[in-house]
């Protein structure tokens, strides 16, 4: 036996907790058909019964026509879902219960459950279920969704009603031609509702301490940097503990498999994969997986307490010139530290377009390992004042690569007539609920992790098969011979096949930069020892810098850094895009852009710069 | 008035919004109707204004806030 619900509610009542915690691990994340809106289902099993769950978009009304509104009315209309749970906001309970107003035309099965009984309660809040469900004619729930205990009486409930569902007995609310008169409509309706259900008590609304700082000019924006600074080093401590025992498994395994599987006489191309690249693969993903692990954590916390909201609040003005809801900036900050942590800090976002904008965007801010790179290689050829000349050069392009990423992908991801201004509410600052955030946050981590594994490895792979040289000489690598062999194509865009093939392994990790182009020019270690044992090899940069200056002129050096700077972000990163998005489509499509845009800008710096120098 | 004229802390009520059905929407849903009281929480320059109405605390960014007209109370 099996039965159907979905879950429907205004942004901040509490819907993907409930839908959380409903469905733990038995989710499955998809699209819409033909939209860019996500599709939540999942199930659960209760008393040997199992529901399936469609966790409805999130939007403040129906009548609506964006894309949210029109998939939740034809689903609701379609009776796909034997019953539609409506969920509504106790603490602001006439607004809230708009939605409820909406719904009531459709004239589907349903039951009414009230959310966050507990924060009502603390408000001085009376509400009298009993007479609200005999008025409405369907089973109404006062519920705490952070509370376990709830749960059970919540499932119960679904499976009474599947048995026996209920209608609204009251009459909908009148429809009007004119969207103003039809909403007064729906609020009358509202109110005559609540009338002796509960009594709105007049009062002048008081700033908490929080909101009082948190909405200053200034200082509220500096906080909000500060606070997602301090986010990001929290999510390096908790990535810290499981991506050292990730390291040990290369450096335990390396040398006993090697030694076994040569031994064997196996062929050596096979003991590598073995032996160097399944290991590190494994370790990056461990490590990759952690780090998601901790940015869920935090953001999962600053979300609850509600302080994403008035990060939103403070940056609307400046992102909405990118087509970006104010929010985007938590993951653009992150995104300063790794791409990773920006790419899934895009939870944040209330939809899909406004998520994959965001990650298209995120990829032009270069992460921390890029700003250890370019110093280096800056340093080989220019002085410390042109140094800090091409790092703001750098910088400035951020902003320009971001503007044009908008421009690209923004009119697709976010339409502009979706684009009309904040209009957004601050829901109260509320104490954080650890377990919950935790439990949410391991399922999220552990989901890339097996997610991702097949992805990283399949690259990996690719890339192992290029750079493998059977004595460590990278002239006896595909990558070489490809390399040269489109050496006359690659001058063009300011970079010889040393620098190309620095350049790709970039796209692989940016920590394999520096050990590729000792590789190339130093032949010091093999590439696929920098790829794949990034933390084992050592560059000794003065030497390098020497050779690298001999080979190579300051307008390429140049080139070489920007190109690398506005490529593709890592295979980590690109694959975590790709688990967050689900979308292989949009990441191949935003890939391509970024890996053009690096050889244009290339070719560009690198004629620009020969005119000077 | 204009909203956007409001000081922090004026008690008020919306007199009418103007906008196209698509603006209407967005706005109505999220309860700023006519006759509605509100009270203004914060109006800074070149910020969002903050209202509180119907128990919750809403910010609209100034271009949306200026198609609304209240009056105090």
């Amino acid at each position: 036996m099996t039965g159907s619900i979905a879950l429907l509610g205004q942004p901040n009542s509490g819907k993907s907790t409930i839908y959380n915690n409903l469905t733990g691990a038995r989710q499955h994340v998809g699209n819409w058909a033909g939209k860019t809106v996500e599709k939540n289902e999942g199930s659960f099993t209760y008393n040997g019964v199992k529901y399936t769950v469609t966790d409805l978009p999130g939007s403040y009304g129906l009548s609506g026509n964006s894309d949210e509104e029109i998939i939740t009315t034809d689903f609701i209309k379609s009776g796909k879902s034997e019953l539609t749970v409506v969920l509504v906001d106790a603490s602001q309970l006439e607004r809230s219960m708009f939605m409820l107003a909406e719904f009531a035309r459709l004239d589907k099965p349903a039951m009414l459950v009230l959310n966050m009984m507990d924060v009502a309660k603390d408000m001085g809040k009376d509400i009298d279920t009993d007479a609200l469900a005999k008025k409405l004619g369907i089973p109404v729930l006062p519920f705490n969704a952070t509370d376990t205990k709830d749960y059970d009486k919540l499932k119960k409930l679904i499976a009474e009603e599947l048995k026996k569902p209920h209608r609204l007995s009251v009459k909908a609310p009148e429809g009007k031609a004119d969207v103003k008169a039809d909403s007064k409509a729906k609020f009358d309706w509202v109110s005559e509702i609540l009338e002796n259900v509960t009594r709105t008590r007049e009062s002048v609304y008081k700033m908490s301490k929080f909101d009082r700082v948190m909405t200053r000019p200034i200082l509220g924006k500096v906080i909000c940097i500060a606070v997602v600074l301090l986010a990001f080093m929290v999510s390096m401590i908790v990535m810290l503990p499981f991506a050292g025992v990730g390291q040990m498994i290369p450096t335990l395994l390396h040398e006993p498999v090697d030694k076994l599987l040569t031994g064997w006489n196996v062929h050596p191309w096979i003991v590598n994969i073995f032996s160097m690249m399944i290991p590190n693969t494994l370790s990056f993903t461990i490590s990759m997986a952690s780090f998601v692990l901790g940015v869920n954590i935090v953001f999962g916390f600053l979300e609850e307490t509600g302080f994403i909201a008035r990060a939103a609040y403070q940056f609307d003005g400046l992102l909405s010139k990118l087509g970006l809801q104010g929010k985007a900036i938590c993951p653009m900050l992150m995104g300063f530290g790794c791409t990773i942590g920006g790419a899934c800090g895009t939870r944040v976002m209330d939809n899909w377009g406004q998520r994959m904008l965001a990650m298209s965007i995120v990829w032009a801010i270069p992460c921390a390992s890029i700003w250890s790179i370019i110093p280096v290689v800056s340093g080989m050829f220019f002085t410390w004042w042109q140094t800090m000349l091409v790092c703001v050069g750098i910088l400035a392009y951020v902003v320009v690569s971001m503007i044009i990423v908008s421009k690209v992908f923004g009119r697709k991801l976010a339409p502009m007539e979706t684009r009309s201004g904040m209009i957004m509410e601050l829901p109260p600052y509320h104490k954080a609920h650890w377990k919950h955030i935790l439990k949410e946050a391991f399922f999220k981590a552990w989901g890339i992790f097996k997610r991702a594994l097949g992805t990283v490895t399949l690259v990996s792979l690719i890339f192992y098969v290029l750079s493998f040289s059977r004595d460590g000489n990278v002239n006896n690598s595909l990558l070489y011979r490809v390399g040269t062999t489109i050496e006359p194509v690659t001058k063009f865009f300011g970079m010889g096949w040393q620098t190309f093939v620095a350049f790709l392994s970039g796209a692989f990790a940016k920590e394999a930069v520096l050990g590729t182009l000792n590789a190339v020019f130093m032949g010091g270690n093999s590439v696929m020892e920098a790829a794949f044992f990034s933390q084992g090899t050592s560059t000794d940069t003065a030497l390098l810098g020497t050779a690298m200056s001999q080979a190579v002129s300051a307008a390429e050096a140049l080139a070489f850094m920007f190109a690398t700077t506005f490529s593709v972000p890592c295979l980590m990163a690109l694959s975590t895009t790709y688990k967050e998005s689900h979308s292989l489509k949009w990441t191949v499509k935003v890939a391509l852009f970024y890996i053009c845009n690096a050889l244009v800008l290339s070719c560009i710096v690198y004629h620009v710069a020969e005119l000077f120098m | 008035m204009k909203l956007t004229d409001s000081t922090a802390d004026m008690q008020g009520r919306i007199l009418s919004v103007g906008g196209d059905d698509h603006f209407m929407n967005r706005i109505t849903s999220i309860g700023i109707t006519e006759g509605t009281a509100f009270q203004t929480v914060r109006n800074d320059r070149k910020m969002p204004v903050l209202i509180y109405l119907r128990e919750t605390l809403i910010s609209l960014n100034r271009a949306d806030a200026e198609r609304i007209e209240v009056e105090a109370v």
